[in-house]
């Protein structure tokens, strides 16, 4: 019964009352006074712990262009050793593997196959290699999703680090059809102009 | 209204007791084939819905399309269900769990978690054959029908139901797509395994092995346990049908039966069907992260083959993806072992490479890395491999 | 489970999707009042399914119902397409890969249409107009369609068997509460040559009916309301 999409979209509201997207200027923005980012267009963020979204649950913050079933720019800030990348999502039977600071970046983005993958959606990696988060050296790995719920399939790129023992790690994904390649040229700029705080 | 499969007045009675056998609910009558129903009727409904469910999992990209493993299965399928064979249409899922189901509207599903688990032909049969039984009694309509019925007085007295059917489905809502309909009554199950375990020795396919499809099912559930994993959830079958060691034992007693001519597994043919597929779906089954009972699996299927380099590999991935105390070593041996072994996929080097960093064994992981590199010199990660080696990047 | 989940499902909805009466929100999209003169429309096939909720709360699916009503939708719209004066064409058949993923695609630009202009979650960036695309792509679809523009349909309904509203006055005795049925639907008019979608309009509400010709004509005015002929 396809109700799904919408219950899905329901559960956003509680009997209380309805939560809102927020506006993000354009210019520097600081994400869990820790990671900042530099953005020459304006987004919108939801940063909603009620908020499932399969591409990133339990990110610290999501922003978007277009939407939550389109593009989602998700932001992982400080995860510690021992702590899982993203959370688990409702009705899932998987227990999410533990970050440890000592990981490389392909067990760094298996940690992220497993987040994505929790709603029976496919990964495929494409490419994974060094590369830079900011200032700091880290990885860059770019990846297709299939997603489970409407067979969509979504293009993604990833960039992180591993900081004094924390993950930070910026992900974006959109459909391959159009909007991928229409929002890739202002994200590309945003993910380099990533600095980490906590320095 | 139950249609029970008795031998009634076609004078079949008499030619078994003739043939020194015991007309019982094993000699089962395939019913004629079927038309489609009407469309204003209950049945008519959950024909025309499955139709719907059909055509999305169709545009779904997650069927399988590979016509050789589509048409090895299918024929098996085929075969089993004689006259009937017009009236259905296989589809292969890529989705971790152990399920096969069938539609009243003569869809079937067989997912990638069952392919896997499969040792050989016969045990495919039986799984197709047991769902062929449901659908040849049209246990859909039927359970249908009886929860409607019944669940008019759970709602007076205020029991909540779940969806249709009793069970946990959670896990089935992973599919996205009804997985065949409704959950079928114990009863129910009961029947269709009687049905499969005739079919498939019909078909020349030895019976003892409709059992230990479940008996493999109950290896892997104690090994999980045994592990200390959480079982709660380990199958959903074991929620909806009856328990596991009942279906092995009725099963293995109804396999020791006179079966004349039944003696076929077609294990090397079922090899050979999946061979192309089987990485594949070996990292989807380490991806499950239910270790205990992936290790289970990998050691029964290394049992049969002994020298397989590929479960092998998988057997260390398993290992080091659980990570627990002493699972490092245990997946550097995996690995090791694995490099003695035929069919090994160069991903070996690349594991092993990742775990002796973890030991701190730096120059062997070095020596690790590039062997895999000289192999899959292309691999999606080559860059950042190579990067370990210059020492540029942590 | 089903009663409850019915139970919340209409009043969320309607906080979460809006309604007709809340703030009204554009259905068109920037620049775009009227289709042009002899522009030729691609009717997508219309998704639709019928539900019967029986009086224990099992949803069932209605063939017969859905069978009905498609025929009830496609009849209406055809009617209409004779009156819109333009040419119109209708999809059939097996879709080849690229149309199915364009499909899906629209799928979820629809909802977020849904939820994110007509919704709760109104995205700040989109100063409140329609601003929605498939991208270039939808050009495949009107190649193989040959047609301007095209309007999908989505529809999902349930009704309440006559024991189930049985069932509700004894519900409602018991304290217990119980959905009776919800309609939601959306129309979208993609123009193929860019992909934007140029129309949009989506419906929930608790009533309508698409079992029978008239009810089912109302449905598709209300849901057709403000098409821009």
């Amino acid at each position: 019964m396809r109700l799904t999409p919408w219950l899905a979209a329901a559960a956003l509201c509680t009997l209380a009352g309805c939560a809102q997207m927020v506006k993000v200027e354009s210019g520097q923005v600081t994400i869990k006074d820790t990671l900042s980012v530099t953005t020459a267009s304006a987004w919108n963020r939801f940063d909603l712990p009620q908020l499932n979204l399969s591409v990133a649950p339990g990110a610290a913050e999501i922003w978007t262009q277009d939407g939550v079933t389109l593009d989602a720019l998700a932001f992982f800030v400080g995860v510690s050793q021992g702590e899982t990348l993203g959370k688990a999502m409702p009705g899932s039977t998987k227990k999410l593997p533990q970050f440890r600071s000592a990981m490389t970046p392909g067990e760094i983005v298996e940690l992220y196959e497993q987040m994505v993958t929790q709603d029976g959606s496919a990964f495929a990696l494409k490419r994974v290699a060094p590369g830079r988060f900011g200032e700091q050296p880290g990885f860059r790995f770019e990846h297709t999703i299939t997603r489970k719920s409407d067979s969509v399939l979504l293009k993604g790129v990833g960039q992180g680090a591993v900081v004094k023992g924390k993950l930070y790690l910026v992900v974006f994904t959109a459909p391959s059809i159009y909007y991928y390649e229409r929002h890739l040229p202002q994200v590309e700029p945003l993910m380099a102009s990533a600095r980490i705080r906590a320095l | 209204m139950q249609r029970r499969p008795f031998l009634l007045g076609c004078g079949c009675l008499a030619f078994a007791a003739a043939a020194g056998v015991h007309a019982d609910e094993y000699d089962y009558q395939v019913p004629p084939r079927f038309s489609r129903p009407d469309p204003s009727s209950d049945e008519g409904g959950l024909w025309a819905f499955m139709d719907r469910e059909e055509q999305r999992l169709k545009r779904s990209s997650f069927v399988i399309r590979d016509p050789a493993l589509h048409d090895y299965v299918n024929r098996i399928a085929c075969r089993l269900a004689g006259d009937h064979c017009p009236e259905m249409r296989v589809y292969l899922v890529r989705t971790p769990y152990f399920n096969a189901s069938m539609a009243p509207n003569g869809m079937m599903q067989v997912w990638s978690g069952l392919l896997v688990r499969m040792q050989n032909e016969g045990q495919l049969a039986a799984v197709l054959g047991h769902e062929i039984g449901h659908y040849l009694q049209r246990h859909s309509v039927e359970r249908l029908r009886d929860i409607k019925s019944r669940s008019s007085f759970a709602q007076i007295v205020g029991i909540a139901l779940g969806v249709a059917g009793g069970g946990n489905l959670g896990a089935l809502a992973q599919v996205g797509i009804l997985a065949g309909g409704l959950a079928y009554g114990r009863d129910q199950e009961r029947e269709a395994d009687r049905i499969g375990i005739a079919l498939m020795a019909r078909n020349g396919y030895a019976p003892a092995e409709a059992g230990r499809v479940w008996g493999q099912l109950l290896e892997e559930y104690e090994g999980a346990k045994a592990a200390g994993e959480d079982v709660s959830t380990t199958n959903i079958l074991f929620a909806s049908h009856p328990p596991a060691e009942e279906r092995r034992e009725v099963l293995a007693a109804a396999a020791k039966r006179d079966w004349p001519g039944a003696e076929r597994t077609g294990a090397d043919e079922y090899r050979a069907a999946l061979a192309s597929h089987r990485m594949g779906f070996l990292y989807d089954e380490v991806r499950r992260r239910r270790f205990g009972e992936s290790l289970v699996l990998f050691d029964r299927l290394l049992k049969a083959s002994p020298r397989d380099g590929q479960v092998q590999y998988f057997k260390g991935e398993a290992y080091r993806l659980r990570g627990r105390e002493g699972d490092t070593k245990l997946a550097l041996e995996a690995y090791r072992a694995a490099l003695e072994m035929d069919n090994t996929p160069p991903e070996v080097h690349r594991s092993l490479g990742t775990v002796l960093r973890q030991t701190g064994e730096d120059a062997e992981a070095t020596r690790a890395f590039q062997r895999f590199l000289e192999l899959k010199p292309d691999a999606e990660d080559a860059e950042l491999i190579r990067s370990y080696l210059t020492g540029s990047q942590s | 489970m089903i009663a409850v989940m019915r139970r919340a499902l209409l009043s969320v909805l309607l906080l979460w999707v809006g309604t007709g009466v809340a703030l009204a929100q554009s259905n068109l999209a920037p620049g775009f009042t009227k289709l042009p003169p002899n522009s030729t429309i691609a009717l997508m096939p219309v998704d639709i399914e019928l539900f019967e909720i029986s009086a224990g709360g099992v949803i069932e699916p209605r063939a017969d119902w859905t069978a009905a009503a498609s025929k009830n939708i496609m009849a209406d719209l055809r009617v209409r397409k004779a009156k819109f004066g333009a040419r119109a064409t209708e999809i059939t058949g097996e879709q080849d890969e690229a149309v199915e993923a364009l499909n899906n695609l629209h799928g979820a630009v629809s909802r977020a249409i849904v939820v994110h202009h007509f919704g709760q979650l109104k995205l700040p960036t989109k100063g409140g107009k329609l601003d929605w695309t498939l991208g270039p792509d939808a050009a495949k679809l009107r190649e193989k369609s040959g047609a301007d523009y095209a309007l999908f349909t989505w529809i999902r309904d349930s009704y309440a068997s006559a024991e189930r509203k049985a069932m509700m006055v004894v519900g409602a005795l018991l304290g217990v509460g119980m959905g009776g049925g919800v309609q939601q639907a959306y129309a979208s008019l993609v123009d193929l040559r860019t992909g934007q979608i140029v129309w949009f309009n989506r419906m929930v509400r608790g009533t309508g009916d698409l079992r029978e010709a008239e009810p089912a004509v109302e449905t598709l005015n209300a849901l057709l309301t403000g098409f821009p002929l």
